[in-house]
């Protein structure tokens, strides 16, 4: 019954054009992001960095090196935006069309009919992160060698990988990338829960995940930067690193886990205690 | 099959229903009326276990809704004001969608459903492409989805054309005599509730203001329709000599008990006035309905 009703909410959220928005628009900044890379001089730094570290920049200016450049503003910012609107509509706008009355008429438990739309939420998640990683790594491809992984971000990472190292980095990272697709999911679920219309629970999802990124940057939060949930959200880039440091990834698992577990509790509270009106 | 003990509901400041207890016996065609606002649909959700009482107890099918909601809404159907779907689905798809929040439902009882409905034909349709009247029939559909016993239809016939009030009469007939289901009809249709209710119970403010059969509003007061020359002068003689107790809209008298209408018409004739019809006046819900709600904010 439970597959049955994880079809469902499937159907219903796969059947709505709206659901595309988040794979086109990251398809197309994808495709935008490899071009200015290939026509541009955009890769001349990084040739710089490897040549200056005695690496062969022709093995590393690679599809999986550029396919992980692009993920890098597309997590950031579009990635939280498009899993913010799916997930401030699930339960919000089912309650604003008036579905969520008819739903309610029939001998389902409020917290399973949550649990059912979490799961379809999670599985949109997951398969948006999919995609960006499978579209990224396929579409760069077509116009930059495959080969090993670098990465460079100044003063926080440098990492040269082997092709089969790289291509492990690459997947891990996606893995841990859509723990953080679902954390922000889960956020936005949790205002969709209250009695609020769909935008505003997508608003507040991406404020709090924005202001607590924006508040993290400033210096003098340098030491409070572990209290912040948007510090655990980027144990992805952790993955690029070699080596692997695992017991922060470890630590910010559970903190995630700890994360997603409380906005549901909040939010199947919230909608459990609420009156469902015309 | 349902009943409301006391239940008082509050939002913030306001009393949605209060101190409210009625009873839909099994079998009835039920009439929940009140003016909007008077809390009927609030007296829904709370039986739906949508809306949760402040005070008071809610059981459906001998369940208590609050406690035990799923065993209480298993044979339970529903349809509301504005029927509203997926439009962007099938009314097929909507069907086994809405139909598995109760259970498991075979493609044959889908079937089995839309040709009762009158739908075949149009199932694979997007929703988006159906008119009012066959949102309706879909809404009906999935109300009858789960095999129910109680059928709760709050302002179905909104929007409605006459030939679609029509025949969402004819089906809520058909329903109750064909397949045993006890109906609550809330509406603001008088007249369509006067032609299919049983019983019904009428809301004001949210305080019940009356319960009972619907031949109660038939029997309770006896009034006979009188056109006179000068109808206040001729009320003032009869209640002078006792032959009436009350009058109202300047054309209706209530005639004391014992006194017959030929008495009247002799008294009014030999105070010379000429009396130009006199005939009872069949009561119907509307007029019983706004005496009720007359009566109650006096």
């Amino acid at each position: 019954m439970l597959f049955l009703q994880l079809r469902n909410e499937l159907w219903k959220l796969f059947g709505k054009p709206r659901t595309y928005i988040g794979f086109g628009a990251l398809l197309l900044a994808q495709v935008i992001i490899v071009l200015v890379f290939r026509y541009s001089h955009a890769s001349h730094d990084m040739v710089r960095q490897l040549q200056t570290n005695g690496y062969d920049s022709g093995q590393y200016i690679t599809s999986l090196t550029v396919a992980t450049v692009m993920l890098f503003p597309i997590a950031y910012v579009l990635l939280p935006l498009y899993v913010s609107l799916i997930g401030g509509d699930l339960v919000a706008k089912e309650a604003e069309d008036g579905t969520l009355r008819m739903i309610l008429s029939r001998p389902i438990s409020r917290f399973r009919l949550l649990f059912v739309k979490w799961l379809a939420g999670v599985v949109f998640s997951i398969l948006l992160v999919l995609m960006l990683g499978g579209i990224g790594v396929g579409f760069a491809s077509c116009y930059f060698p495959w080969g090993g992984l670098f990465v460079y971000i100044p003063g926080e990472m440098f990492s040269v990988l082997g092709t089969a190292d790289g291509i492990w980095h690459y997947i891990g990272a996606h893995v841990f990338l859509a723990v953080k697709s679902v954390t922000i999911l889960s956020l936005a679920f949790m205002f969709s829960c209250f009695n609020m219309k769909p935008a505003a629970a997508t608003i507040l999802a991406l404020s709090v995940t924005f202001v607590s990124f924006v508040l993290m940057q400033i210096p003098f939060f340098k030491e409070l930067q572990p209290w912040f949930f948007t510090y655990y959200l980027n144990i992805w880039q952790n993955l690029l690193l070699q080596p692997v440091p695992w017991w922060k990834v470890g630590q910010s698992l559970c903190v995630l886990a700890g994360f997603n577990l409380t906005f549901l509790i909040i939010g199947f509270t919230a909608f459990h205690v609420r009156d469902i009106k015309s | 099959m349902i009943e409301l003990k006391n239940v008082v509901k509050i939002f913030g400041r306001r009393t949605a229903v209060d101190d409210v207890t009625l009873t839909v016996p099994p079998g009835a065609i039920y009439g929940l009326l009140g003016h909007n606002g008077a809390g009927k649909s609030t007296a829904i959700g709370m039986m739906l276990g949508q809306v949760w009482p402040t005070h008071g107890e809610v059981r459906v099918g001998g369940h208590e809704v609050t406690s035990h909601r799923q065993q209480a809404l298993q044979r339970v159907g529903a349809i509301f004001e504005t029927p509203v779907f997926y439009d962007y689905l099938s009314g097929w798809r909507n069907l086994e969608i809405l139909s598995h929040y109760t259970g498991p439902t075979s493609p044959a009882r889908i079937r089995e459903v839309i040709e009762w409905v009158g739908l075949t034909g149009r199932e694979q349709s997007k929703v988006r492409t159906y008119s009012h009247g066959m949102r309706t029939r879909l809404a009906l559909a999935q109300a009858l989805l789960p095999n129910p016993n109680l059928l709760i239809l709050d302002e179905p016939g909104d929007g409605l054309d006459p030939e679609g009030i029509h025949e969402l009469r004819q089906t809520i007939l058909r329903l109750n005599r064909e397949l045993g289901l006890t109906i609550l009809l809330s509406s603001h249709l008088l007249n369509e509730v006067e032609q299919l209710c049983t019983g019904i119970a009428v809301l004001n403010q949210g305080r019940k203001v009356f319960e009972g059969p619907l031949t109660n509003i038939r029997t309770d007061r006896h009034w006979l329709r009188l056109r006179v020359g000068d109808f206040a002068v001729a009320t003032r003689e009869l209640r002078a000599r006792g032959l009436i107790t009350d009058d109202r809209d300047g054309r209706l008298v209530e005639l004391a008990s014992q006194v017959g209408a030929d008495q009247v018409v002799r008294c009014l004739v030999e105070q010379g006035m000429a009396v130009f019809e006199i005939a009872p006046e069949e009561p119907t819900l509307e007029t019983f309905y706004l005496t009720l709600m007359r009566d109650s904010r006096v």
